[in-house]
């Protein structure tokens, strides 16, 4: 099969030539590490029954019984949080929310702990972003903030900085960071700024932008001459472009520094072309954000307690409702928040019902009280992702799950029919 | 299984079939309107209440990564209006930017069926068929954006008006998409610069073409092709004072460009409410000198036929500004200094869209004089069929305001009582306190209803309750007859905010103000059939010469696949076999 969507990180390579045998994956080809392992070992790992927890062991069980267990866990449940999204295709979120929404439970995906903080700086300030194919046909100074793409987006450099552009001839690429990254090295220039410093270099970069002197010698580890020979380069570019990553946003200072550099950029835009762009990691966070914001009014963290969405990240939010102890279930989808979750968090996924429905063995497969495997989205079955710039994409299935496993949308669809039923509705 | 109805004592105004207020029994049978219906039928006594067409709006942000962004942005706006969920309802939220379940309904509630989604850039229409699925209850069409794509560029340059064509076609066929918008023509491309232009032959930078060439030659594209609506036009420099000479300047730019059926329209203007503005006696283009041009422009369109419009009607009160015009939102935001987006989308919008919320107040002199200017234009044109009531929605105030609107236009009294309310000095530079005129419920009935659907190209099916039309019906809880409209705004008001029942398909999914269904819509397309050599030869430019070199994903992942468009989409065939290869 040629050109297939690859549904691991933001990036959505789909140039990916994917060779099927006997229905099984044999050969993948233009994908990066990432995505090979995300083709070749489609069905390594994976869950393989629909499990339920009884008398501390995990039985295996028909899919019905299992689905009518996660049924009776929603239907019972005060508060319910539904949770992960990031790593499947948008039908499954529809069926996330119509089912928060269905119990009055609250409804929040991963990117309440990768790039909240950006939404949070957007809802402040706004912001100017970037087309990926307007980075590469444009682009004459690419700055990565705080991001790492050579290990966590490994073809973003190749695809859209360093391949031909249209209406541009050199390019720039410079990489601001704490360390000297993977990427720094392939960098033209690297700024070392100090750690949690962000905040104070991007506000002293917006000053001389805008025309003040400032009555310091060095900020966040640059010398003042340093800093204004990098305004002063950045307003004479053509096209401008910042792609920052979690080194701004789960950073001291967090939302703050991605509004200061939003409101660099926005500034930068009175004199030269510019935009930025979160580095987003999982495949369709963009999507989850995009469905959840049509269909429910917000981005992440919407509670649907009095029937109608409400949103308050630090609260609706998936480890606040945690660490809180605000939930006394949870429905997770395509995530791991048993691995990825502070401490105190996890302790309460191990107090409370979780269903988990996921194609893989993972840390939340372990303390999960269902497990209800589901078809690998974009290898198994269809769907629509969107990429980090926000370009949707038909995602494809190349070979079918294994039998009696579904993807994400039917098995959510089945449940939210149980729970229809057991409710009265 | 046939599905039956009858409205008996319908007070109808459907002025495509010429009725004003008669009373009719409507007959519906599988969603469709019938000439009688015997037999086992579900009969509605509507009393003489007030019945229309479904309403038509063929302007009005309702999709799109545009509007998602925007909604994301503004959880201020986000936060008002919420509505809970029902049994048979999703729930809402949002003022200017309601989620989407909450438009289909608030549209349904006031009577409107079809709705059209005017700013999308094809590469992304696949998001906006995805989303489509959860608006209920109305039909909707996309219009394509592509005065300032790349591949436009190409093949205006090269005098390729057949190659344009087939450009068109190719996307309006792979993208599922109905139309084809122009916003600010070489503006936008500029913007990729950090620059825009200001004049019809402005250079546009990358290439040899001005604005005026871009129009023309989609124009004419669009005219080859037969496409159902013409060309959709947001001209450059809108939101400047003194505007309305440009836009003159660029229907002139139109006139004379051949059409094949659509009665010699060559142009619609959207939103005429931001570039028909005048400047007093000898002032420049400063805000302070800011004056309505909606005389001048209606009596430009009093003199000239080939074009239509919509009002974009500015309303008091918060408003969301979003539109493919980059470089208008980024001035505004250095105006305004609230927040502001720019969205770029691949080749299709260099520069970028933008989003800018803002709030028009009665207090603001310029404000003032931005509401006056399109009621001034729309009680001094001779021709109310060629003018559609729309307010840009969120762009002049939400789409729930259009009552508001109505109650302006229908009664001078209203008027008299707003313009007390505006800046004082509103009177010095607006005749609208000169203006008697009042629409009348038939005249509204066009402006809502017949106009749209015939401009959009669809009459046969909406705006009109002839048989064969679809069984879309909107019943107020008015009886004409009964009330001196002009002299109750607040009844205007009251009455066509809330329909007594909405039928959409021949279902009824509103009543008393509710909505009380969800119902699938279907989204219309345009297919047009082109000599195979020209379809040939522009598939294979897009997918192997474009695509790679513009974009930064495969031809083979542009289209909308089927798999989206079953059970939705609805598409007009057109022949175009004669455009030359």
């Amino acid at each position: 099969m040629g050109r297939v969507i690859c549904s691991f990180c933001g990036c959505l390579c789909d140039d990916i030539e994917v060779g099927v045998q006997d229905g099984r994956i044999v050969s993948v080809r233009n994908a990066c590490a990432l995505g090979r392992v995300r083709f070749l070992e489609w069905d390594r790992d994976r869950l393989r029954h629909p499990t339920v927890l009884r008398g501390g062991e995990y039985v295996q069980v028909p899919l019905s019984e299992a689905i009518d267990r996660a049924a009776e866990i929603v239907s019972s449940a005060r508060r319910l949080l539904v949770y992960g999204l990031s790593s499947t295709e948008n039908d499954a979120h529809r069926e996330a929310y119509r089912l928060a929404e269905l119990v009055g439970g609250v409804v929040d995906n991963t990117s309440s702990v990768c790039h909240g903080p950006s939404i949070l700086a957007v809802q402040q300030s706004g912001i100017p972003v970037v087309s990926l194919a307007e980075v590469r046909n444009r682009a004459d100074l690419v700055i990565y903030w705080g991001a790492n793409p050579v290990a966590a987006h490994p073809r973003h450099i190749q695809r859209f900085v360093r391949a031909e552009g249209a209406f541009v001839r050199d390019r720039e690429l410079w990489v601001v960071d704490v360390r000297r990254s993977e990427t720094a090295r392939v960098a033209d220039r690297f700024v070392r700024v100090q750690p949690g410093s962000d905040l104070e270099v991007l506000s002293a970069l917006r000053a001389i932008v805008n025309g003040h002197t400032l009555d310091v010698s060095s900020v966040g580890g640059l010398a003042m001459s340093e800093l204004s020979e990098l305004a002063e380069r950045m307003q004479s570019a053509q096209y401008g472009v910042i792609f920052f990553g979690l080194g701004l946003t789960q950073t001291g200072g967090r939302h703050h520094n991605v509004d200061a550099a939003i409101r660099l950029v926005q500034d930068l835009n009175s004199h030269a072309r510019w935009g930025l762009l979160p580095m987003r990691g999982h495949y369709n966070v963009t999507g989850a954000n995009d469905t959840s914001t049509w269909q429910t009014g917000y981005p992440f963290a919407v509670d649907f307690a009095r029937g109608y969405p409400r949103y308050q990240p630090g609260e609706y939010s998936a480890v606040d409702m945690l660490v809180n102890r605000e939930c006394d279930a949870v429905v997770n989808v395509a995530a791991d928040p048993a691995a990825h979750f502070p401490r105190e968090a996890v302790r309460h996924l191990g107090r409370i019902p979780v269903v988990n429905i996921d194609p893989k063995k993972n840390m939340t497969s372990l303390v999960a009280s269902v497990n209800i495997p589901a078809a690998v989205a974009g290898v198994e079955c269809d769907g629509i992702a969107v990429r980090m710039d926000g370009l949707p994409l038909y995602l494809k299935k190349a070979v079918d799950p294994p039998p009696d496993v579904l993807p994400d949308r039917e098995v959510l669809a089945e449940i939210y029919v149980k729970v229809a039923e057991e409710l009265g509705r | 299984m046939t599905r039956s109805m009858v409205l008996k004592d319908c007070c109808l105004y459907d002025p495509v079939n010429g009725v004003a207020g008669e009373h009719v029994d409507i007959c519906i049978r599988d969603g469709r309107v019938v000439e009688r219906e015997a037999g086992q039928t579900e009969v509605i006594d509507v009393g003489g209440r007030l019945v229309m067409p479904g309403g038509v709006d063929i302007h009005s942000h309702i999709m799109g990564s545009k509007l998602v962004h925007a909604r994301a942005m503004c959880p201020e706006d986000q936060r008002l209006h919420t509505q809970a969920m029902t049994g048979t309802t999703r729930s809402g939220t949002g003022h200017t930017l309601p989620n989407s379940f909450a438009i289909g309904y608030r549209y349904s509630v006031m009577g409107y069926t079809t709705v059209v989604e005017p700013a999308v850039p094809p590469v992304r229409a696949l998001g906006c068929w995805d989303e489509f699925r959860d608006v209920p209850n109305i039909d909707s069409a996309l219009l394509a954006m592509l005065s300032n794509s790349t591949i436009t560029m190409h093949y205006v340059e090269q005098g390729d008006i057949s190659g344009l064509a087939g450009y068109i076609a190719w996307t309006l066929r792979v993208a599922g998409t109905f139309g084809v918008k122009v916003v600010n023509p070489g503006g936008v491309y500029a913007w990729a610069h950090g620059e825009n232009v200001t004049r019809l032959d402005s250079p546009v930078p990358d290439w040899d073409v001005t604005p005026r060439e871009i129009l023309r030659s989609m124009c004419m594209a669009v005219g080859e092709l037969n496409l159902p609506h013409p060309l959709h036009v947001h001209p450059i420099n809108l939101g400047r004072v003194g505007n309305v000479e440009t836009t003159i300047a660029t229907l002139d730019a139109l006139k004379g460009i051949s059409t094949r059926t659509r009665g010699g329209s060559a142009a619609h203007l959207a939103h005429m409410s931001f570039e028909c503005l005048s400047s007093v006696e000898g002032g420049g283009t400063e805000w302070r000198d800011i004056a309505s041009g909606g005389t001048v422009f209606a009596r430009y369109m009093n003199r000239n036929r080939h074009f239509t419009v919509d009002l974009g009607q500015v309303t008091f009160g918060p408003v969301t500004t979003l539109t493919g015009d980059g470089p208008f939102e980024a001035e505004l935001f250095r105006t305004v200094h609230t927040k502001w987006s720019n969205l770029p989308v691949d080749s299709e919008l260099p520069g970028g869209g933008g989003v800018v919320p803002l709030r028009f107040s009665p207090k603001s002199l310029t404000h003032s004089v931005q509401w006056a200017t399109p009621l001034e234009f729309a009680l001094s044109i001779d021709d109310i069929w060629r003018c559609v009531l729309t307010t840009d929605s969120p762009n002049g105030g939400p789409f729930t305001k259009y009552p508001l609107v109505i109650s302006w236009l229908m009664s001078r009294r209203q008027r008299e009582a707003w313009l007390d309310a505006v800046h004082e000095k509103t009177s010095r530079r607006t005749a609208l306190a000169s203006i008697d005129r009042e629409w009348s419920l038939y005249d509204v009935a066009v402006a809502t209803r017949a106009a749209p659907a015939k401009i959009l190209g669809v009459s046969k099916w909406k705006g009109h309750l002839g048989p064969g039309a679809d069984a879309d019906v909107a019943v107020y809880d008015l009886r004409p007859e009964e009330v001196d409209l002009a002299h109750n705004p607040t009844l205007v008001l009251r009455a066509l905010s809330r329909t007594y029942l909405t039928i959409k398909g021949g279902e009824v999914v509103a009543r008393e103000g509710r909505a009380i269904k969800s119902v699938g819509g279907r989204l219309w397309t345009c297919h047009v059939e082109l000599d195979s050599e020209l379809a040939g030869r522009v598939e294979s430019e897009m997918e192997e010469e474009f695509i790679p070199r513009w974009y930064a994903h495969a031809p083979e992942n542009y289209a909308v696949p089927d798999r989206y468009r079953t059970g939705i989409e609805r598409a007009v065939h057109r022949e175009a076999m004669d455009i030359r290869p």
